[in-house]
C-alpha cells in the first residue's frame, strides 16, 4: 500500500482586511494508494483549503504559511508553477463542490473536456474529441455525442456532477480529490454519484480523498479518517475505530448529530458554532463547545499524539473520557 | 444555432413596438408645453410669416394631436424631417453631423477598448498590489471629473499656454493648416476632444472590467480549471475574460447608443460639429424641427445599438438565447 499524498504540518492563512483567517493551521495527513480517505468537519473546517493548498491553487488573499507536501515521496512544495501544471488534473484530480456552477457557462461540455485533454496529452482536437466521449460513456451519460456539444446549463445537476467528474478524470489521475461530490443534488443522484466514485476507483485503479461533513458518507465510502476542526487535526484514524472507539470529543459529537437507521435516537446537534478563525480560542479549539473541557483545554494545545496503533488523537484527556455510544 | 437564429428574429420584431412608442412619446413631450407654433412666434421676436406658415403646416396646427402625430410619423418614416427654421432641409443638416460626431466616437470607443480592457485585467489580477491602487484611483478621478472641465482645462493647458493643439472645431476651413496639410490639421483638431473622451471612457471600462474580472475569478469554474492543470494563461483570458466581458459587451454597447447622439457638453466645449452641439444650438434657437428631428434620429440609434448588443450578448452567452 503505498503512499500517495502526504501532506505535513500545512499552514495556510488569508491575510483579510479584518485580520489573518488561519484557515489551516498544522494539518498533517496521508493518502495511500486504495484506502479511501475521508476528511471531515463541520463547514469552514479548512477541507477545501487544505486540499486546494496541496494542490498549489489557494489564491489571494490566501497564501501557504509552511508545511510540507509530497506526492508519492515528490516534493511539491518547491515545484515551479509548470511542474505543478503536471500535478494538477494529471497526478491529483478534482471535482469541485458545486456542480452548479463549476462548470464554466459559456463553453460546452466538449469544449471543457477537450481542453483538459488537450492539458496533459499530445493529442489532436480529433483524438481528444473522441477521448471527451469516451470520459462520458464512463461516467454514465447517455448519448455522449450530443452531449458534448451541449452547454452546462442545458444539462440537470447529477449530469453537471457526472461532467465534472469526467473533466477531473481526464488527464488520468492517481488520486481524486471530491469536495462533497453529492452535496448539492437530490437524494437519488447522490447514490448514483457516489456509486460511480466507487466504481471508478475500481475500474481505473485511482484512489479517493473524500471530503464531506456527512459521517454517514464517511460509512460508506472511506477506509480511513481524518476529523478537522477549525484548521486542526482532531482525530486521526480507520474508519472503522473512529465509529466504534472516537477518541476526541468532537468526533464523538459529529457521530452524534448523524442519523442512524438501527435505533431511534434523538439526534444531538453540536452546540455553538465554528469559532472565529482570526482569533481562534486558546489551547484547544473545541474548549467553548466541548463537554469535558477543564483549565489545562484552555491553558494549552493539546498535541496531536498516538492513541493506538496508526491513531492520533488532539485531546487532553483522551485517556480518561470513554466516548463510546452507548449500545 | 437554431436557437440564435430565433433570438435574432424575436428581438427585432420586439424592436418596432419599441420605436412606435419612444416616438410617441418624443412627439408628445414637444407638444407637451403647449401649441409649439405659439411658443415659436413668443420666442423668436424676429420671425417670418413665412416661417410661421412653414411651421404650421408642419406641425398640421388644426388637427387633434394624435393625428398630428400620425402625418408627422408618416414624413418620418418617408426620410422626410421637414425644413430647419433657418438653414434647409433637417435631413440634409443631420447626416454630416453624425458624421461629425462618429469620427469622434468611434475612435474614442476603440482606444478606450484597446486600453481600458488589459488594463482592468492587469488590476485585477494585481489586486492589493501598488499597480492596482494606482490603477483604481486615476480611474475614480477620471470617473469624477466632469468631461468638460477635463477639456477646458485640455484647451487652457495645450493650446493656450503651449500652443501645440488647436482648441476648436474640427478642421481649418482656410490655410494655414495644422501642421502642414488638411489631413494632419483633422488630426490636429481631433487629439484634444478624442483624448478627453477617451480617458473618461478608459476609467469607466477599466473599473468596468476590474470588477467583473474580481467577480469571475472567484468563481468555482476557475478554480476548477485550475485544479485540472489548464494554464493561468487560459484560465484568465479564456475562462475569466469571456465570463466578465460579457456584461461589459452589454453596458458598453448600451452607452455606445447614447455616445452616438454626440456627448453634448464635449462637443460644445471644443466646438465639435457634431449631433451633440447641433442639438444644444437647435434646442437654444427654438428650432423644433431640427431638435425633433435629432431626438428620432438618437433614439433609432439607441435602438440599433440595443439590438446590436443583445445580439452579440446572445453570440457570447448561450444562456440569453432560450429566454
Ligand atoms: N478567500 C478567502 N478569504 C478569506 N477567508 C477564506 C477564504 N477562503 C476560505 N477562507 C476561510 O477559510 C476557512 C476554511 O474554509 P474551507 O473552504 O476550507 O472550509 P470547508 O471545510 O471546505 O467548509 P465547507 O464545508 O463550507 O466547504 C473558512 O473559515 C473561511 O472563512
Ligand atoms: S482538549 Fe479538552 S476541550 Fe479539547 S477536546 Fe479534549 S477535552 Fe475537549
Ligand atoms: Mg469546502
Amino acid at each position: 500500500m503505498g503512499e500517495l499524498l502526504r501532506v505535513d504540518d500545512l499552514r495556510t492563512y488569508f491575510y483579510t482586511e479584518a485580520g489573518v483567517v488561519k484557515a489551516v493551521d498544522g494539518v498533517s495527513f496521508v493518502a495511500n494508494e486504495g484506502e479511501p480517505l475521508g476528511l471531515v468537519g463541520e463547514s469552514g473546517s479548512g477541507k477545501t483549503v487544505t486540499v486546494l493548498a496541496a494542490m498549489g491553487i489557494v489564491s489571494r488573499p490566501g497564501k501557504i504559511v509552511s508545511g510540507k507536501i509530497f506526492f508519492k515521496g515528490e516534493e511539491l512544495d518547491h515545484k515551479s508553477e509548470k511542474e505543478m501544471r503536471k500535478i494538477r488534473g494529471k497526478k491529483i484530480g478534482y471535482v469541485s463542490q458545486d456542480p452548479n456552477s463549476s462548470l464554466d457557462p459559456l463553453f460546452t461540455v466538449g469544449n471543457q473536456l477537450v481542453e483538459v485533454i488537450r492539458t496533459h496529452f499530445e493529442d489532436t482536437k480529433d483524438q481528444a474529441w473522441d477521448k471527451g466521449v469516451k470520459l462520458l460513456k464512463l461516467v454514465g451519460i447517455p448519448e455522449a455525442d450530443t452531449r458534448m456539444r451541449s452547454y452546462p446549463h442545458e444539462l440537470s445537476g447529477g449530469m453537471k456532477q457526472r461532467v465534472a467528474i469526467a473533466r477531473a478524470l481526464a488527464g488520468e489521475p492517481e488520486l481524486l480529490v471530491a469536495d462533497e461530490p453529492t452535496t448539492n443534488l437530490d437524494v437519488t443522484i447522490q447514490a448514483q454519484v457516489l456509486d460511480l466514485l466507487k466504481t471508478l476507483g475500481k475500474q481505473l485503479n485511482m484512489s479517493l480523498i473524500l471530503i464531506t461533513h456527512d459521517m454517514g458518507l464517511i460509512a460508506e465510502m472511506t477506509k480511513r479518517v481524518v476529523v478537522l476542526y477549525a484548521g486542526k487535526v482532531a482525530e486521526e484514524a480507520s474508519t472503522l475505530e473512529v465509529f466504534q472507539t472516537p477518541k476526541h470529543p468532537y468526533t464523538a459529537a459529529l457521530l452524534a448529530s448523524v442519523p442512524r437507521l438501527d435505533r431511534k435516537e434523538v439526534l444531538v446537534p453540536i452546540g455553538g458554532g465554528i469559532p472565529n478563525l482570526i482569533t481562534p480560542p486558546s489551547g484547544c479549539r473545541f474548549h467553548p463547545r466541548c463537554a469535558y473541557a477543564k483549565q489545562i483545554c484552555i491553558d494549552q494545545i493539546p498535541p496531536l499524539e498516538e492513541s493506538g496503533q496508526r491513531r492520533l488523537v488532539a485531546c487532553h484527556r483522551w485517556k480518561e473520557i470513554d466516548l463510546r455510544r452507548k449500545a | 444555432m437554431g436557437g440564435l437564429v430565433n433570438y435574432v428574429i424575436r428581438r427585432l420584431l420586439f424592436a418596432i413596438p419599441v420605436f412606435l412608442a419612444v416616438s410617441v412619446i418624443t412627439y408628445l413631450i414637444t407638444n407637451a408645453a403647449g401649441d409649439p407654433v405659439q411658443i415659436v412666434k413668443f420666442g423668436i421676436r424676429n420671425i417670418s410669416p413665412a416661417q410661421l406658415e412653414y411651421l404650421r403646416l408642419y406641425f398640421h396646427e388644426d388637427l387633434p394631436v394624435y393625428i398630428r402625430y400620425f402625418y408627422w410619423l408618416n414624413d418620418f418614416l418617408h426620410g422626410n424631417l421637414g425644413q430647419s427654421l433657418y438653414t434647409g432641409s433637417v435631413v440634409a443638416l443631420i447626416v454630416p453631423w453624425i458624421g461629425t460626431t462618429l469620427e469622434l466616437q468611434i475612435p474614442a470607443l476603440a482606444l478606450a477598448l484597446a486600453i481600458g480592457v488589459p488594463v482592468g485585467i492587469y488590476s485585477a489580477k494585481h489586486q492589493y498590489t501598488k499597480g492596482d491602487y494606482a490603477i483604481t484611483t486615476t480611474a475614480i478621478f477620471g470617473i469624477s471629473m466632469p468631461t468638460f472641465w477635463i477639456g477646458i482645462m485640455g484647451i487652457i493647458v495645450f493650446s493656450y499656454y503651449l500652443h501645440w493643439l488647436p482648441a476648436f472645431g474640427a478642421y481649418s476651413s482656410y490655410p494655414p493648416y495644422w501642421w502642414g496639410s488638411p489631413f494632419m490639421d483633422a488630426l490636429a483638431h481631433i487629439i484634444l476632444p478624442l483624448a478627453v473622451l477617451t480617458l473618461v471612457s478608459i476609467a469607466t471600462i477599466t473599473r468596468l472590467v476590474r470588477a467583473n474580472m474580481l467577480e469571475v475569478l472567484r468563481q468555482d469554474y476557475v478554480l476548477a480549471a485550475r485544479a485540472s492543470g489548464v494554464s493561468e494563461f487560459k484560465v484568465t483570458f479564456k475562462h475569466a475574460l469571456k465570463n466578465a466581458i460579457t456584461p461589459v459587451v452589454t453596458i458598453v454597447g448600451l452607452s455606445f447608443g447614447v455616445l452616438l447622439g454626440g456627448a453634448p457638453a464635449l462637443e460644445t466645449t471644443f466646438s465639435w460639429p457634431g449631433l451633440g452641439k447641433a442639438f444644444v444650438f437647435a434646442a437654444t434657437r427654438l428650432d423644433l424641427p431640427t431638435v425633433l428631428g435629432i431626438t428620432m434620429i438618437i433614439t433609432i440609434m439607441v435602438l440599433i445599438a440595443n439590438i446590436v448588443t443583445d445580439l452579440a450578448y446572445a453570440v457570447l452567452d448561450p444562456r440569453v438565447r432560450i429566454t
